[in-house]
Order: structure tokens, then sequence, then C-alpha cells
């Protein structure tokens, strides 16, 4: 097996891309992760759930509209707003009564609305596959080098940078988000000064929960709408998050650069064994960086 | 005093009779399946086609004049809840048969457990071949095809096509290396020509497939063995239709012509696709078939999938067996279960007396678009016969003497 043909060969920028567009789903969930983990400290268990509601939402909304490109941009609007609704009742109605409590508690909390959210969906949307596909608008593939490249994968490629610069702005340059950095490094601090830190934290998971919705809505025309979506990006999300640092949302970022290309590289060099790449990957930098990449706000 | 007690006693035993009785009254079946995550969508139609035979049974008078009943529990995919389920139904439901489960793993502990409680066991869906391979015994029974006889049944086909480089891709676990090895080995003893240019495997679960996809259109074989299972096979036909894999390279999938897999995407299922599945239902288009598929349409007002028609055959066969035996006796059933046959949606059925397994025949077809239904449907179908891709019973022998 010759892995350096394999990785300079005419399918390595093809494959970049491929991965890229990868990276770009795994980034919009996985900063709302980091962003709950580094402000509120919980490590949201729900929030794979949050992002299997918006592909279900974003499959309703379509019906409802009845398919074409409209309806596919709005329901990437609507889908992910309803989410923050769910991401609302989910803060203010539980888990912000159990702040003071051990932080193991809040993540029983969250295991158990991982659970509960699954049967709603079921009961919700029933245990068949749901589908939507790519708006015609975005249909067919680019060619690179003879290899397919498609469109919506290109679409994503555009998406990816406009939501790390949206949340780059939010926080850094926003009241709200300042102040949200702030009650991420001292809470009792902010609260301190006369800042209602409740809100301001109802407004971290509403953000959080917007983003997983968005990723759901996002990925929703490229796969099976299911049960059980929710597993398998659960544990990318938290490993990202872990390898860029708690709660960074760049090292966010970073991370899901790592995760998305080491995986499509590996596909390249060593297609039996492609899957192990990005949990070497994680390995590797948990040895030489157990904080993680970047500086955790823990 | 002595009043009360006799009357005390009386009711005592007028509570055994009545209890007793109204347990001799039925035919009691336990389900052990997963009624709770993604394989819902085919442990239902199971237990749906198992309800609409059984009520129609029952509505007749039932089995020796006791009606079918059924309890469920779900194993929630698990094996170890699988087996805690099954122990529970037998020992405090009392069922007098088990029927499950879509889990490989699950149905061969339940099957171990049905053998040391010497009670039947109907596998209804997993497709472990070891269930009435090499760990078949007595008290066990294959209502569906599994990943050998998948394997045996596709190879036939592909054999006469004139395919030489392979690939092979799938879910890296049990299932996906059962099919896809099952496919090419057997293809390559019946024509050596076929040379095997690479493989490449990801997660149970994966989601994203084009990067797989353009790695294996970078390789340019002429054929490509698909290995994936349950929601990987929607997820795989929407990267294939949209990198245009299906134009530029044919592939296979096993159920990739099943309802289950192509009625979600709707119109834009990609075409030219290869695969196989123990029942499609329009085809074939017999009465038998016709009356079934209306039944089931009536009662649930949807297609009915493979699983239905294990379900539907597994009640009736039930029955049938009862009948033959002349009373509930687990041990007289199984007698009369070897070499029973029923009358089905796919033609005559007959329960192999030498590994307990039924001789479903399996379809091969491409998928193709048709103006008939919403969703895309098998075309150029090819029905293989069970007697002509199972393994013989000397296969079995040999295999469960290892």
């Amino acid at each position: 097996m010759d892995f350096a043909s394999n990785l300079f060969s005419t399918g390595t920028l093809s494959q970049i891309l491929v991965g890229l567009s990868r990276t770009t789903i795994l980034f919009i969930v996985s900063s709302g992760m980091s962003l709950i983990l580094g402000v509120l400290r919980i490590p949201n268990v729900a929030h794979g759930s949050l992002y299997m509601i918006g592909a279900f939402a974003a499959w309703s909304v379509i019906q409802f509209l009845g398919g074409g490109l409209f309806a596919f941009l709005a329901a990437m609007i609507v889908a992910p707003l309803i989410v923050a609704a769910v991401g609302f009742v989910l803060e203010r109605g539980f888990f912000s009564y159990l702040y003071e409590r051990e932080h193991l508690m809040l993540l029983l909390l969250t295991f158990s609305f991982a659970l509960i959210l699954g049967d709603l969906v079921k009961i919700v949307w029933g245990p068949e596959y749901r589908s939507i596909t790519v708006p015609a608008f975005f249909q067919g593939s680019a060619e690179i080098f003879g290899l397919p490249l498609p469109w919506y994968n290109l679409f994503l490629l555009l998406i990816g940078p406009c939501i790390a610069v949206f949340l780059w702005l939010v926080i850094n340059k926003t009241k709200l988000g300042k102040i949200a950095r702030a009650a991420a490094v001292d809470g009792e601090m902010v609260g301190a000064v006369g800042i209602n830190v409740g809100w301001i934290f109802a407004f971290t998971f509403v953000l959080g929960s917007f983003l997983a919705g968005l990723g759901g809505a996002l990925i929703a025309p490229m796969v099976n709408i299911s049960l059980g979506m929710d597993h398998s990006l659960i544990i990318e999300s938290f490993l990202i998050v872990i390898i860029g640092g708690l709660g960074n949302m760049w090292g966010t970022l970073l991370g899901s650069l790592i995760f998305g290309l080491t995986q499509s590289l590996g596909i390249l060099v060593w297609p039996q064994f492609g899957i192990a790449f990005p949990y070497l990957a994680v390995v590797a930098v948990l040895v030489v960086r157990p904080r993680g990449l970047l500086s955790s706000t823990w | 005093m002595r009043k009360v007690v006799l009357f005390l006693a009386m009711a005592a035993l007028t509570f055994c009779v009545a209890g007793s009785g109204v347990a001799g009254d039925t035919i009691k079946v336990g389900f052990v399946d997963t009624y709770s995550g993604p394989a819902t969508t085919f442990t239902n139609d199971v237990l749906d086609g198992f309800k609409m035979a059984a009520e129609k049974i029952n509505a007749k008078g039932g089995v020796l004049g006791k009606k079918i009943t059924w309890v469920t529990r779900d194993d929630k995919f698990k094996p170890d809840i699988g087996l805690t389920m099954a122990k529970e139904l037998i020992l405090k439901e009392n069922v007098d048969l088990l029927v499950g489960t879509i889990n490989s793993a699950t149905a061969l502990a339940v099957s171990d457990l049905a053998k040391k409680e010497k009670i039947p066991f109907f596998v209804t869906f997993s497709k472990s071949d070891k269930i009435t391979g090499e760990k078949g015994h007595r008290y066990v029974f294959g209502m569906n095809e599994n990943t050998e006889m998948a394997g045996r049944a596709t190879a036939k086909v592909l054999a006469k096509k004139k395919f030489v480089k392979y690939w092979i891709a799938g879910d890296d676990y049990e299932y996906g290396h059962a099919i896809a090895n099952g496919v090419f080995n057997h293809l390559k003893t019946l024509n050596p020509k076929v040379q095997l240019l690479g493989e490449s495997w990801w997660k149970v679960g994966e989601t994203d497939f084009t990067p797989y996809i353009t790695q294996i259109l970078a390789a340019k074989p002429d054929f490509v063995i698909v290995a994936t299972g349950g929601g990987g096979m929607v997820n795989f036909q929407k990267a294939a239709q949209s990198t245009g894999f299906n134009k530029k390279v044919p592939f296979y999938q096993h159920t990739a012509i099943e309802l289950s897999t192509l009625s979600p995407q709707g119109q834009n299922a990609p075409e030219g696709v290869y695969g196989t599945a123990n029942y499609l239902f329009y085809n074939p288009a017999t009465k038998e078939n016709k009356a079934f598929v209306d039944e089931f349409r009536k009662t649930y007002n949807r297609y009915p999938k493979s699983g239905a028609l294990y379900g539907y055959m597994t009640a009736q066969f039930i029955a049938k067996s009862f009948e033959k035996a002349g009373k509930v006796d687990r041990e007289k059933f199984i007698d009369a279960m070897e070499g029973m046959t029923l009358g089905s949606p796919v033609g005559k059925m007959e329960v192999r007396a030498c590994d307990h397994q039924v001789t479903l025949p399996m379809y091969f077809g491409v998928t193709k678009k048709t103006p008939k239904y919403e969703f895309l449907i098998a075309s150029d179908v090819v029905s293989v016969p069970g007697k002509d891709y199972m393994p013989s019973c000397a296969e079995i022998a040999k295999a469960r003497a290892k």
C-alpha cells in the first residue's frame, strides 16, 4: 500500500474540500456545545437531540411549504428557531433551577433530556425515516480533476466561515456577548455588579440550541433523518470541544478542522481504517496538550 | 369461623381454577424486539404483520379453540436487555413461544436461552447466518434471509455480469463485513476472473459518505459492493445521488430496493442501484400478494415492507403447527414445524427440517423511477428461489459440527 502516492494524487484536493464541508457541520454544532460548556459549564448531552430536532423540524417546514428553494431557505431559518425555543424552555424550565447544585445533577438532567427528547421526536414524527432533498438549485456536482464535489458541499463551505464570523461578532462585539464571556470567566463577579446572570445563561443556551438546530437543518438534505442520528454526533462534538480547549470558540474551529480533515485524508490514504484517523488525532492532541489546543475557559 | 375459612378456601380455589383456565385458553406469544430508536421502522412491520394474521385466526375461532395473544418487550437494541426481557417473558408472562429480534447479538443470546428453556424462538429480522447456521438448534427458527443467503443469491446474479474490478465498502461491524464478504467470496468461486481492487470501512451510523465516494471513484472500479444497513442505506443513496456516483459506477446494496430505503427519498432516490430483498409489495403480481397488500393497507394505511411478511408468516406457521400437533405442546409443535409448508404472498414456503430456515425467494433488481408510485421501485426483477441460494443441509450439518 503506497500511502504517499495516495496522498499526493489528483483526489487530494477534492478530498480536502469534502473534508472541509464536513468540518462546517461539525463546527456549527460543536460551537453551540462549546458556548454552553464555556458559559454555563454544562456538558450538554442533550445537544445531539437538539440537532436531531433541527433536522426533523427542517423536514416539517419543507413539507409544509411544499418544497423548492424558498422552502429550503425558510427551513434553514425556521427550524433552528424552533430548536432555540425548545432550548429556551429547557433552560428556563429546568436547567436554571439546578445551577446552584452540583454539576453532576446538571449532567444527569441533560442526559435525561437526551432520552426524553429522543422519545418526543418519536411521538411527534414517528419511527419512519424521513428525507429531504437538496433543492434543484444545489443539485449536481462540480468536477475537480474528474472527481465530483456536490454543489451542496460547496454551499456548506461558504456557510461555515459566515457562521464563524457571525459568532465572533456576537461574542466579541455585542454587549451581550461581552457579558457572556465575562460570565464564563467569573459568573459570581458578573452577578455582583448587578447583571442578571440568569438571563445571560438563558441567552447563551438559546444561542447554543439555535446552532445545534442549524447544524441539524443544514445536514438534513445530505442524510437520512432518523431517530438515533444524535448519537454519533454527540461523541464527535464532545471530542472536538475537548481537543480545542473547553469553551474556546477558536479552539472549536480548530478541533473541527482536525476532525474533518484527518477523516477525509485518512480515507484517502488508508480506506480500510479511515474511521480511526480522527480518533488517533484526538489521542495525539490529548497526549501533547491535555487541556486542549487553545486555552480553556475552565 | 369454620364457615369463613371454608368460604375463603372455596374462593381461593375458584380463583385458582379460573386463573389457570384463563391461561390455558390462549396461546401466548412473547415478542422481544427493538421498539425504540431507528430500528422501529422495521420491527413495527413485523409486529403489525403478525397481529393482522393472528387477529384473523382469532376471529375464526383461534387455534385448537384457543386465541393467539401477544405481549411485547423493548430490548432497546441491547443484547443484555433483550436477554433479561426474554427471561421475563418466559418466567412472568409464561409465554408459549418467543418472537424477535432485529439485533443479531440479541437474537443469538435469546436463541441460547430458548435452547436451555426448551421454548421455540422465531427469529424475524436479524441477519446473522449463525442463527440457523453453526449456532442453530432444535428450538430456533429463521423467518427471514441471512447474510450468507443474501451473499449467495447476489453472487449468483452478479457472476453473470461482465464486471471484473470490484471494490468493497461498508459498515465496520459484523453485518457489513458478513454481507460484503458473503457476496464477494461466493462471486469469486463462481467467476474466478473477478478481482478486489480495494476496501473502505466506515463506522456504523456514518452520515457523510462523500469523502468515501470520491475516494472510490478515484480508484475506478467496475462495480462496488456497498454493505450498509438500516438508516445508512438512505444516507449512502443520497450521497450517491448528489455526487452522481450511481451514474459513474454501478453499485449494489443488500435491501437497496426495499421500500424502507426507497420510500423516504421519494422521487429523488438514485436510479440504477442494484439491490436485493426478500419482499416487494408489487412483485410478484399474484393474486395472493395483492390480497396481502390490500389487507395490510386497509388495516394500517401503508404498504407492507419485508418485516410485515415475516410477521404475517410467523403467525400462520404457529397456528398451522399447533393445529397439526393437536395440542399445546412445545416438542410436538417443533416436530410439526419441521418441513411444514404454507401458502404465502410470495409463493409456497417451507420450514426446512434440517435447519428450521424458511425458504423465501430473494429478489434482485435495479432501482427505477415509475409514474405509478411516489417512490422508486425495483425493475428487471430476478427472483432467485430459496432452494437455489440457501446453504444445503449438508453444509449446515458441517458448520454445526465444527
